[in-house]
């Protein structure tokens, strides 16, 4: 368990020396987590996990399900706040400021750490409103620089091309494929530093899928990117690095070229080649 | 090694290294064979010889594919793909040695035709069964994971290289001194060519068992970096 200086509940945040002290060691990580355990109750759900994301890398998220993989990407934008029961103890630091903080806007911090879920949820408006949606947020933009920041994260998004002549249409009507880079459009929109996918390619068909993974790959240049994937070779395709966790704990971190042709650890071997542990 | 989730992905992969397997006992006794037909002057063991090379040929071509869809239906990975490519890699130094075998057997039937003298072939038989025991070692480390075992087939190559070097060196003041032998010495070195280039894949084959076990390259690394 964590020591009393790095340890509080997740909503009365950490002390301000702890992330200092982290955020000088952690110049080429983007998030940098240290001695995190996260509870449901009495049901601990992610066992002192120590992790360093490296910045504008592609870091992917393996394990079989109930592993804590979700899980310890939903803290990077707190979004396990929403659940009552949950404590979360250790820091958790983004580009050196600690997100458990007391002092951290949640609302700001969800735009610094953009998220894109399984399932394509699209807001039932038109494809410019999807993506113009979190720009208003930031308050009055002028109607020229809105348009020019839809375009251009639509192409950030890669699907420019396909909604540029119905920008005026539901985005309902998209197909799920165009509905995923749509939301990835709506993430990217408000310039987050980190982008978080859970699964957000389960749900497509294998050539929207391959979209998708090109997506990530340009996109990396600009952000640092964390995918949670059943899929291991979608794993493999995408990730710079991949983190191997089992029943709550990371087991193994390392170059995805490492993991995937020479584990260290059996429990990694033994899950990537799919045998019995 | 646990079993797959999958027992037929574990059946698909005992057959490509059975198959290897085979192809090493058959290989094995093409290089006896050869060596045996090339001491015993025995033209007719050698042609039995160039025959077999050719099966061994049609195996190389086997494994490959068997291993071709593995890695395209199962997308291996971790020891399971370092186990496809050692297999497919160790096979074409397979083949190679059986290559090799060959051109024993050529320079067999050579001899054979010339008046050459049977006690003369001491040094031939040092290099022949250094080769023999680091082929039959580099197999049997393959067969058992064992890296101790290819660890030392890696060392045993330098012994034939040495060996090698003393044949070719003793025999070429031979050849000055009884230029009326040349011909048959001439065979002679060509084949212990063959056994030191022989020796050469044994090693490599020991290396494949290193990457496959350890994960470790060490081809390119000197004897000092060798641990």
């Amino acid at each position: 368990m964590t020591s009393e200086s790095t340890t509080a509940p997740a909503n009365s945040g950490f002390q301000s020396e702890t992330a200092n002290h982290f955020g000088e060691t952690s110049t080429d990580a983007s998030l940098l987590v240290n001695d995190l355990c996260l509870f449901y109750g009495d049901q601990q759900a992610l066992k002192d996990i120590n992790l360093s994301i490296p910045r504008k890398e592609v870091t992917a998220f393996i394990g079989p399900s109930g592993c804590g993989k979700s899980t310890l990407l939903r803290c990077f934008n707190r979004m396990n706040d929403l659940i009552d029961t949950v404590t979360v103890t250790g820091t958790l630091l983004l580009e050196g400021q600690n997100i458990y903080a007391n002092d951290v806007d949640v609302a700001q911090l969800r735009r610094r750490v953009g998220m894109v879920f399984q399932r394509p949820n699209p807001f039932p408006k038109t494809i410019y409103e999807n993506v113009a949606y979190g720009l208003r947020l930031e308050g009055k933009i002028p109607r020229k620089e809105l348009d020019e920041r839809v375009e251009w994260a639509l192409k950030s998004a890669a699907l420019w091309d396909e909604v540029k002549d119905r920008l005026k249409e539901s985005a309902l009507g998209l197909s799920g494929g165009q509905q995923q880079r749509l939301v990835i459009a709506r993430a990217v929109a408000v310039q987050p530093s980190v982008l978080l996918l859970d699964e957000p390619a389960s749900a497509l068909d294998p050539i929207s899928t391959l979209k998708i993974e090109e997506l990530i790959h340009q996109l990396k240049s600009d952000y640092t990117i964390v995918i949670v994937t059943h899929n291991m070779q979608q794993a493999a395709r995408v990730s710079d690095f991949t983190a191997f966790m089992y029943l709550g704990e990371l087991v193994e971190f390392d170059k995805t070229d490492d993991v995937f042709t020479n584990p260290k650890k059996q429990q990694t071997e033994d899950y990537i080649t799919g045998r019995y542990g | 090694m646990n079993p797959h989730i999958s027992e037929q992905f574990d059946a698909e992969l005992d057959a490509a290294r059975s198959q290897l397997m085979e192809m090493g006992g058959m290989v094995e006794k093409l290089l006896r064979d050869a060596t045996e037909a090339l001491v015993g002057q025995d033209a007719a063991l050698a042609e039995k010889v160039k025959l077999a090379d050719k099966r061994v040929n049609q195996l190389e071509v086997d494994i490959d594919e068997q291993c071709v869809n593995i890695i395209a239906r199962r997308q291996p990975a971790a020891s399971d793909l370092r186990t496809l490519i050692s297999v497919m890699k160790a096979s074409t130094d397979l083949e190679r040695v059986g290559d090799e075998a060959g051109r024993i057997a050529k320079m067999a039937i050579s001899l054979a035709d010339l008046d050459y003298p049977t006690d003369e072939f001491s040094d031939f038989r040092r290099i022949a069964t250094l080769t023999h025991e680091i082929m039959a070692g580099s197999l049997d480390a393959f067969a058992r994971l064992d890296t101790d075992g290819a660890m030392r087939v890696i060392a045993a190559d330098q012994a034939i290289d040495d060996a090698y070097d003393d044949l070719v060196r003793q025999r070429s003041s031979k050849m000055r001194e009884d230029p009326e032998s040349i011909e048959g010495d001439m065979c002679i070195i060509w084949a212990a060519r063959a056994l030191e280039r022989i020796g050469d894949h044994a090693k490599n084959i020991g290396e494949y068992v290193v990457y496959l076990v350890r994960g470790q390259d060490l081809r390119g690394r000197g004897k000092h970096q060798l641990g």
